[in-house]
């Protein structure tokens, strides 16, 4: 319970927070790949801001969402890679899970089909 | 690359220094891999945009959490509206120059947003279709059959599409009023490779596109409305459509409201109809005036340009006598969007650019004003900073002011725009390419933003810097002649300097556009078009079945217009001067003899009435004009200009000459009489070699022919319209008439869209000179302001009143000769750009440069004399006294 309470106090996340969340969930990755795979899940023709997305991480670093980390082997060692923090993962799993309580009523509600 | 790559960095520059450290580096990356992604200029300029516009936002939250937020027990954005609250509530107490600063940034940011409103519908914004980057227009200057359309998409792979367009005129008949119909011929392919499909029904089958097989049509969503009254049950009728090898037609299709075609607007399409097996030489069916394709996909536009060339080269073999070296060596594949923005997109930039330095010329007058008002609240600064409030905080009081004179500018601008692009689309000509997307879209807005957020900072910054160093002693002790003051005058002359020398330029570039248009009305079109009422007038081949039953009709039209009253002449013509449609054929004339393997010279040919020369008023050189005496049966006779019998018959003696048309064996034609040449197509256009052929001897075809109908007292051509009307409609009534028009303005069309963007240019001139002369205007009175103690010592000390004006004047004159040289110099290097749009007048034309030169320094002048008046009038005793 105790996890749960120190990742509430982040909610909700901007989008843009969340987004980068989750492009780390499957492992360190440094700025410009995040901010491509962000780019390419959003679909074809998408393009962010990309200062607005590194201000966003250099605060959720600060914030110890993230956390700076060496790169897999071969990696370009001047790249500075970026992992989730343990925080990180437990405030993205808390987020999500606001969001699934808010697509529920959704579909409670009727808003969404299913209900 | 080197040199984006650097401007880029510069930017980054804005950028707080832990950001820059950690990712800096990734966003130099993103940047270049976006830019080396961006196709064209326009997709450069987009990139550099969206750059522009990140960075900013970033700097703009970065500063805000910064200063703003620093302030404990209020967030961020609350002090920010605080501060904005304060400013708001400063600035409304000067309503004056509040007004002043207002209306000077409004009225920049609102010509600024209106003309980016323009270049991004016309140039910047992709063409409403699928995929518009892929779409081509393939070799423009070509004359195309239909054989060659099917053969260029067999013998160019890397165009996944092709289809041709040929727009022709059909006359409607069984509904209601006859009417001519626009209609645009295109490959069955057509509405697929746009990636458009038809809002009801289908569009057409490959097999309706064999000659005598596409009796169908698919109709534009306003004639559906418009003639058939959105009838429901459209689908399957079948209408009477004369003009093409069908006489009825039946509607398979209707578009949607929003599909917007390529170029014309057509009222309905139908299939281009062709040989089931295409050969190039024996097929007639030469009008297919422009293809568009769609690139295969990955295809780039350079290969499908080789496929083409190596194309061209076979096709010249199959038809040397219609297609010459030249045209093999320019085939040519070119972007869709470039295409159809055309000759205008030099002149659309310049105008941009010239809009912007009006922008900047604007946010000078502006930081001028704001420096003059953070010297008259030097006292109330100075009380604050000796109160203890840190230079920061004043930087920020101030910024907040000069923020919220640029919402308020920016707002007011936005306002504008939407009015300014309302003019502008009703004062631009209707050919006007994409006028129907020019509006205030959210890039517009966008952009206005931009603008706003840039001029805010360009007018504010310098006087918030300044203001804040404000020495409290010295200020509260009123020492305004202290050394602050003087930095101040340095900096407004800079300022002064730096807005004469923008206006020079500006109104260079205007001054040399309006001479250029002068230029162009000077040509003499050949013709006069004054008082001429000109229509078109075609019974329809399907009901008058030939072309001596055309001639029969068009002789008793012309008898009875002629016997209007007010009517000195009336002519006909199958083709109007002033248009961009010809008829052009093979020409062989006498004593000519053409090698074999080269083309045979085209002329271009015109079927016309008698009267037509005397109506217009082309002068007849040598010989005869035509009569109705020249009948079928009789020999064939031609009338030809002087450039024809110039080029052909150098020698003379053109009259009794013979010309064949079409081949070296036609039976030939006799020349009997030379005309005066006329700028067929545009005045900035030589005239063309032509013939002018007896309608009355024309037994090809039937040929619908444009009457011209001469008033000769003096008034307007078309207040005649009606009965002229009349007169076609007591001969049938079942004959639309159509193109009412007077030739003066027919003959005008060419240079109309040339004359719109001049007088913009022009406008966008006189604002600049206007802006600048009020900045002269404010510094100088600031500056005598300022220096009336010293003037009234100068007077008590024995100087004469005519002195004193001398020495301020020569003050305030100094920038505004240094800015004249600036831009004069700057001007002669940007002038360069315009070489493409100018007709008759050279870049650096040195009688334009003399009278913007004169045109400053007498405005300059005048704006720095008013004010020094005043110290000419210093009451010595009043002001040693105030001192």
């Amino acid at each position: 319970m105790g996890r749960r309470d120190d990742a509430s106090g982040f909610l909700p996340l901007h989008p843009m927070e969340f987004r980068i969340l989750l492009a780390l969930l499957d492992g360190p990755s440094y700025g410009t790949a995040i901010v491509e795979e962000i780019e390419a899940r959003e679909g074809p023709g998408a393009r962010l801001y990309p200062a607005n997305v590194f201000r966003r991480m250099r605060d959720l670093i600060a914030k110890g969402l993230l956390e700076p980390c060496t790169g897999p082997e071969g990696a370009d060692p001047r790249r500075g890679y970026l992992r989730l923090s343990r925080s990180g993962r437990a405030v993205a799993r808390a987020e999500a899970r606001r969001m699934q309580g808010l697509v529920e009523e959704a579909t409670t509600r009727r808003l969404l089909p299913g209900g | 690359m080197g040199r984006p790559a650097t401007w880029y960095r510069r930017l980054l520059g804005l950028l707080p220094r832990d950001l820059l450290d950690r990712f800096g580096r990734d966003l130099e990356e993103l940047h270049e891999g976006r830019l080396a992604r961006a196709v064209g200029p326009a997709g450069r300029l987009r990139v550099w945009m969206d750059a522009v516009i990140d960075v900013f936002a970033c700097a703009v939250r970065e500063g805000a959490a910064r200063v703003l937020g620093a302030g404990k027990g209020r967030g961020g954005m609350g002090r920010t509206m605080h501060d904005l609250e304060e400013a708001f509530r400063a600035i409304r107490a000067a309503p004056l120059f509040t007004l002043a600063a207002i209306l000077t940034l409004g009225l920049g940011i609102g010509a600024a947003s209106a003309t980016f409103a323009v270049v991004h519908a016309v140039i910047l914004k992709d063409l409403p279709y699928r995929e518009p980057e892929r779409l081509v227009m393939v070799w423009p200057e070509q004359n195309y059959n239909v054989s060659m359309v099917a053969m260029t998409h067999d013998a160019v792979p890397a165009l996944e599409g092709i289809s041709g367009i040929s727009m022709w005129t059909l006359t409607l008949t069984g509904e209601r009023e006859p009417r001519e119909l626009t209609a645009a011929f295109v490959s069955p392919s057509h509405f697929e490779l746009l990636g458009v499909r038809p809002a009801l029904g289908r569009d057409f089958l490959p097999d309706e596109a064999v000659d005598g097989a596409g009796g169908v049509a698919v109709l534009s969503h306003d004639a559906w409305v418009g003639i058939f009254g959105a009838d429901p049950d459209i689908l399957g009728r079948v209408v009477h459509l004369a003009g093409s090898n069908h006489t009825e037609r039946q509607i398979v299709g209707v578009m949607p409201a929003g599909f917007r075609p390529l170029r014309e607007d057509p009222d309905l399409w139908a299939p281009l109809e062709g040989p089931a097996s295409p050969d190039i030489a024996t097929d007639r069916t030469w009008y297919v005036n422009w293809r568009v394709g769609r690139l295969a996909p990955g295809a780039s536009i350079e290969t499908a340009q080789e496929q083409l060339r190596a194309f061209a080269g076979s096709a010249r073999e199959r038809a040397p006598q219609i297609i010459d070296e030249e045209d093999v060596r320019t085939a040519s594949v070119r972007p869709l969007g470039a295409y159809v923005a055309g000759a205008l997109t030099p002149t659309l930039w310049v105008a941009l650019g010239a809009v912007v330095l009006v922008l900047l010329i604007a946010c000078a007058n502006v930081a001028n004003l704001l420096l003059a008002r953070g010297e008259a609240r030097g006292r109330d600064l100075a009380v604050r900073v000796a109160l203890g409030a840190k230079r920061a905080n004043v930087v920020r009081m101030l910024m907040a002011e000069s923020g919220a004179i640029g919402l308020l500018g920016g707002a007011m601008g936005v306002a504008m725009s939407f009015g300014l692009v309302r003019l502008v689309v009703s004062r631009a000509p209707a050919d006007f390419p994409r006028l129907d997307e020019v509006g205030v879209s959210w890039t517009v807005l966008l952009f206005a933003l931009v603008a706003t957020l840039v001029s805010t900072l360009l007018a504010g910054l310098a006087p918030a810097l300044r203001g804040s160093r404000v020495d409290a002693t010295h200020s509260l002790a009123r020492a305004s002649r202290s050394g602050s003051g003087h930095a101040r005058t340095r900096l407004t002359g800079a300022l002064v300097a730096g807005q004469v020398a923008l206006a020079s330029v500006v109104a260079v570039g205007s001054g040399l556009m309006l001479r250029s248009l002068q230029q162009l009305l000077a040509v003499d079109p050949g013709m006069d078009g004054t008082g001429v009422l000109t229509f078109r007038a075609d019974p329809g081949e399907g009901r008058y079945g030939g072309p001596g039953a055309y001639d029969a009709f068009y002789g008793q039209l012309v008898e009875r217009l002629r016997a209007l009253p007010g009517v000195t002449s009336v002519g006909a013509i199958h083709i109007l001067p002033g248009t961009t449609s010809n008829w052009s054929f093979p020409t062989f004339p006498e004593g000519v003899s053409h090698p074999e393997g080269t083309a045979i010279p085209s002329t271009n040919f015109r079927a016309v009435r008698p009267g037509y020369f005397q109506t217009v008023r082309i002068p007849l050189l040598e010989g005869r004009t035509l009569t109705d005496a020249d009948r079928v049966g009789d020999q064939r006779v031609l009338v030809v200009n002087r450039a024809f019998a110039e080029r052909w018959w150098p020698e003379g003696e053109a009259v009794g000459k013979t010309v064949r048309v079409f081949s070296a064996d036609a039976t030939p034609y006799r020349v009997v009489g030379v005309v005066g040449d006329v700028r067929q197509h545009a005045r900035d256009r030589e005239p063309l070699p032509e013939l002018y052929y007896p309608q009355s001897q024309w037994d090809l075809f039937a040929v619908g022919q444009y009457l011209l109908v001469r008033f000769g007292d003096g008034s307007d051509p078309l207040a005649h319209a009606a009965q002229a009307r009349d007169v076609v409609w007591g001969l049938d009534a079942d004959v639309p008439v159509t193109e009412v028009r007077s030739l003066e303005s027919v003959l005008d069309s060419s240079t109309r869209t040339l004359r719109f963007l001049t007088m913009l240019l022009a406008a966008f001139g006189s604002i600049a000179v206007l802006l600048g002369a009020i900045g002269v205007f404010g510094v100088t009175a600031y500056t005598v302001g300022r220096r009336v103690p010293e003037f009234g010592l100068r007077v008590a000390l024995g100087s004469t009143r005519g002195a004193l004006v001398g020495v301020a004047v020569a003050r305030a004159v100094a920038p505004v000769v240094g800015g004249l040289a600036a831009g004069l110099g700057s001007a002669l290097m940007l002038s360069r750009l315009l070489t493409a749009t100018l007709y008759g007048v050279e870049p650096s034309d040195p009688f334009t440069f003399a009278a913007v030169a004169a045109l400053l320094a007498v405005v300059g002048g005048v704006a720095a004399f008013l004010p020094a008046w005043r110290a000419g009038r210093v009451d010595p005793v009043s002001v040693l006294n105030r001192e």
